[in-house]
C-alpha cells in the first residue's frame, strides 16, 4: 500500500499519542502503591516504637495487619486491569526465604533477645524478598532491598541509640521510591 | 525495504497495537480498560481485536474475576515484530525526499 508523507506523519503521531496514554496506564500499575503503603506504615511504626516500643507493641502489629489487608486489596484491584503471569518460581523463592527467615534462622541463632533485634531481623527478611523481586522483575526493587537493608544494619550495629531514626529512613526510602516509580519510571 | 501492513495501518488498529506493544511480554490488559484508554466502543474494539487476532498479532484471553467474565488482551511476539516493521516503514516514508 502507498501513503503520502503527511499520512505517514499523522500515523506516527497517532502511535506516539497511544504509546503515551498507555505508558500512563502502565505507570499506575507499577509497585508505587505498595511502596507508599509500606513506607508510610514503616515510618509510623518507627515513630511509635522509637517513642516507646513496649507501649506500642500491639498497636504496630495491628497497623501491620491493616497493611497486609490493604496490600491484598491493591493486588485484587490491579489485577482487574493489567495482569502479569504469576511466576510460581518467584512465589516459591520468596516463600522459602520467609520460612527460613522467620522459622529456621531464629532457632539456629539461638533466638532474638530484644524487640529492636526482632524488628531489624523481620525487616531484613523482607529486604531479601525485595532483592529477589529486583532480580526477577524491575530493578528498583533490588536497590530498595540493598539500600534499606544497609540502613537497618547500620542503625542496629553502628548506631543502636538511633536505630529507629534509621528505620524511619528505611520507610522514607520506600515512600520516595514509590513517587519515583509513579512519576518517572518507564 | 519495509512494507506497510494493511492489517495494522487502520487508525484504530494502529492505536491498539501501539498501546499493546508498551506492555511487557508477560503482561495483558483488560478489554474495558483498553477500550476506555483508546476511546473506542465495545463493538468497535471487538471487531478490530478479531482482525488482529486472526492475523496472529494479539492474544485474547477470556476468564472470570469474582464470577464476572473478563477479557484480557496481549500482543504476541509476531505482532510486536509486525508493528515494529510497520513503524519502520512509516519512518522510511517520512525520511524520503
Amino acid at each position: 500500500m502507498n501513503i503520502s508523507q503527511e499520512e505517514a506523519a499523522n500515523a506516527l503521531g497517532e502511535i506516539e499519542a497511544s504509546r503515551t496514554a498507555m505508558r500512563a496506564v502502565i505507570r499506575n500499575h507499577r509497585g508505587h502503591l505498595y511502596l507508599w503503603l509500606w513506607g508510610s506504615i514503616w515510618i509510623v511504626n518507627s515513630l511509635l516504637n522509637g517513642w516507646s516500643s513496649a507501649r506500642f507493641w500491639n498497636t504496630t502489629n495491628w497497623i501491620t495487619l491493616a497493611g497486609l489487608l490493604a496490600t491484598a486489596a491493591i493486588i485484587v484491584m490491579q489485577r482487574r486491569q493489567v495482569r502479569s503471569r504469576l511466576d510460581r518460581r518467584f512465589v516459591a523463592v520468596c516463600g522459602t526465604l520467609l520460612v527460613f527467615g522467620y522459622g529456621v534462622w531464629p532457632f539456629v541463632l539461638g533466638g532474638i533477645h530484644s524487640y529492636t533485634a526482632a524488628y531489624a531481623f523481620g525487616m531484613l527478611i523482607w529486604m531479601q524478598v525485595y532483592v529477589v523481586a529486583g532480580i526477577w522483575f524491575d530493578n528498583y526493587w533490588l536497590w530498595i532491598g540493598l539500600v534499606v537493608a544497609a540502613l537497618i544494619l547500620a542503625g542496629f550495629l553502628l548506631f543502636p541509640g538511633a536505630f529507629w531514626a534509621f528505620s524511619l529512613l528505611g520507610g522514607a526510602t520506600l515512600l520516595g521510591t514509590g513517587f519515583y516509580v509513579r512519576l518517572c519510571w518507564r | 525495504m519495509e512494507f506497510l501492513d494493511p492489517a495494522i495501518h487502520q487508525p484504530a488498529r494502529l492505536k491498539i497495537m501501539a498501546a499493546l506493544c508498551q506492555l511487557k511480554p508477560d503482561e495483558r490488559v483488560d478489554f474495558s480498560y483498553l477500550k476506555d484508554n483508546l476511546g473506542l466502543t465495545d463493538g468497535n474494539l471487538g471487531a478490530h481485536l478479531s482482525t488482529l487476532e486472526g492475523k496472529g498479532y494479539i492474544a485474547v484471553e477470556k476468564t472470570f474475576v469474582a464470577r464476572r467474565p473478563k477479557t484480557f488482551v496481549s500482543v504476541t511476539p509476531e505482532g510486536r515484530q509486525a508493528f515494529t516493521s510497520h513503524v519502520q516503514a512509516l519512518q522510511a516514508i517520512l525520511a524520503q525526499k
